[in-house]
């Protein structure tokens, strides 16, 4: 739906984009993730047609976005960031131009604004005056206007910036209920965002991709170990025994759990933990060992975000490390996996 | 063209909603009325002064009064074309929807061009109430207002262009503004200049003496060419200045 190829962007001697390259294939929803100034919203104003590249190629949905405008831009429903809108007309109306302007048929057209309103959850705003509607609001008519024609992709820049946890919770609901339909490409800095909307994320910071992937490979991509926590009742000795006992465990720490009750076994695993989860709590049962509480503490995607957005620019491939070093077996007595990288 | 007819219907919409086009609109006919009225009075009272032209003409043609509206209305009109769009950040869904640059800006400039016609439209009434108490030559009144449409076409041209290059719709009604002057002033060249090709260049491009000529029913085709030319030339350049700023 979007593909992307060596896009760079400046502005004079600044370079907002540096050689991007990615692509998000029919039907993905898609986080477009980076710290602020990273140039998310250059490179989405580039495939909305608002701006050109300086270099490189973008088709949207098979048409070159310089060659074939208005095809591409026909194929987009865009939300700018903050949701700019003429403060003199009420959102029906603001809304019947724009889907004139995207060669919605008179016929269909008051049709077709009502069920982007009621789609975006405005219906009742139909009749204020764009300058008193609230930023929610606002912010929903902008929604209702990507959606005018039902356009195949959506770009939204920042679609919950500014709105309340009900009104973030109400604009996810909506975009997983219109994933169905739509291609949709969303950026954000907010990372609960993308694990709570996306299924694929593409991360850059200083204009160039750091990551790209479906949210669990970019985590493997950075994290090949994880950790299991498990709280067991029982005899200490025994459980530890057991636990480290279990092929694919490589160190294991105990502590005892938080009120008195049982003992916290932290196990670091060398690759995702998998099956080896329910081996251990097979194990622990024909012992009769309680358990409590078993978890994978995956890294956080914060953890892996600020990684991969801090570093010095060196480091910047998209695939942080490749398969030249496969299934590190971590030593037992290794303090983290993770500190190994260069 | 795509997004020609939508966008001039917003544009009008937003002139005539937004008090502008009707405080215009007014400011506009007291000062025209104001102005009819002085001729009239003039003309009532010193009957034997001016032989040669009657109050029609010189409303069109013989005073100063009739630019300094036109210098005021046409940067005020034109400013905010693209200039608040631009400040405001709305020019990114317009411009991202699937129109041309080319309708956008026809669409704006036409939106304009009405608005301004529809300000000169009551001092019709001007011109039948002077039929009414004398002659009034109806191919005069005519001509008087194919200049005043002429002019101003060229000017609201001029005005779109500096909306398009700046943010700042006070820069884009000053830089309007100046334009105007200069073509205005620089046309009077004709009456100070030298004989040669700089006068000559004055005496065709001289609002002034377009008014004049046309105010006495007099339409030059040469005239009309260089509105033509005064309309499509800055066009051409806002449909440029619109997409470098995207594009470059």
């Amino acid at each position: 739906m979007i593909e992307v190829e060596h896009l760079s962007k400046s502005y004079g001697s600044f370079e907002a984009v540096r050689d991007l390259s990615f692509q998000v294939g029919r039907g993905d929803v898609v986080g477009f993730l980076g710290p602020n100034g990273a140039g998310k919203t250059t490179t989405l104003r580039i495939l909305a047609g608002f701006l050109g590249p300086s270099d490189g190629r973008v088709r949207i949905a098979g048409y070159d976005v310089r060659e074939e405008r208005l095809q591409a831009r026909q194929s987009i429903g865009y939300m700018p960031e903050a949701a700019p809108l003429y403060p003199e007309m009420r959102a029906l109306e603001y809304l019947g131009f724009r889907a004139e302007l995207k060669g919605v048929p008179r016929r269909r057209r008051r049709r077709e604004v009502d069920r982007a309103l009621e789609l975006a959850g405005a219906l009742d705003m139909a009749e204020v005056t764009n300058a008193n509607l609230s930023k929610g609001y606002r912010q929903r008519i902008g929604l209702a206007d990507a959606l005018l024609g039902s356009p195949p992709l959506l770009v939204l820049d920042e679609p919950t910036t500014g709105l309340d946890p009900n009104q973030i919770r109400e604009v996810r609901a909506l975009l997983r209920q219109v994933a169905a339909e739509h291609t949709i490409l969303l950026s954000t800095h907010i990372l609960s965002e993308v694990e709570a909307t996306c299924d694929r994320a593409i991360v850059i910071a200083r204009g160039e991709l750091v990551a790209h992937g479906t949210l669990d490979e970019i985590r493997l991509a950075r994290h090949r170990a994880a950790r299991l926590e498990l709280w067991v009742t029982g005899d200490r000795a025994e459980a530890l025994r057991i636990v480290s006992a279990e092929p694919g465990v490589g160190s294991v720490s105990v502590e005892d759990a938080p009120g008195g009750v049982g003992h916290r076994l932290l196990v670091e695993v060398g690759s995702p933990p998998g099956e080896l989860a329910e081996r251990l709590a097979f194990a622990l049962a024909e012992a009769r060992i309680g358990l409590r509480r078993l978890a994978t503490l995956g890294t956080s995607l914060e953890q892996i975000f600020s990684e991969l957005t801090e570093q010095p620019q060196a480091v910047a491939p998209p695939e942080p490390e490749p398969a030249d070093e496969p299934e590190r077996e971590p030593a037992p007595d290794s303090e983290s996996p993770e500190d190994s990288r260069p | 063209m795509r997004g020609l007819v939508p966008v001039f219907k917003r544009e009008l919409f937003s002139l005539f909603v937004t008090p502008l086009a009707w405080v215009l609109g007014t400011a506009f006919l007291l000062l025209q009325g104001l102005h009819f009225y002085l001729i009239v009075t003039h003309f009532a009272t010193q009957p034997e002064l001016a032989v040669d032209a009657g109050p029609v003409e010189t409303f069109f043609g013989q005073t100063v009064l009739l630019y300094l509206p036109l210098l005021f209305v046409c940067p005020v009109l034109t400013m905010r074309l693209f200039a608040e769009e631009r400040r405001s950040g709305t020019i990114e869904p317009l411009l991202t929807a699937p129109v041309s640059t080319t309708g956008v800006v026809l669409g704006k400039y036409l939106a304009v061009l009405v608005t301004y016609g529809a300000m000169w439209l009551p001092t019709l009434g001007y011109m039948v109430l002077a039929d009414r108490f004398g002659a009034v030559d109806w191919r005069v009144v005519g001509a008087g207002y194919l200049a005043v449409l002429g002019i101003g076409a060229g000017c609201l041209a001029i005005g779109t262009l500096t909306s398009a290059l700046t943010r700042s719709q006070l820069s884009a009604a000053v830089l309007s503004s100046l334009c105007i002057l200069g073509l205005f002033m620089f046309g009077m060249g004709e009456f100070v200049l030298d004989e040669g090709a700089a006068r000559e260049l004055a005496a065709y491009v001289s609002v002034w003496g377009q008014m004049n000529e046309l105010s006495r029913g007099i339409a030059d085709s040469r005239r009309l060419l260089l509105d033509a030319t005064l309309v499509l030339v800055p066009l051409f350049i806002t449909v440029r200045a619109v997409d470098a700023w995207r594009f470059e």
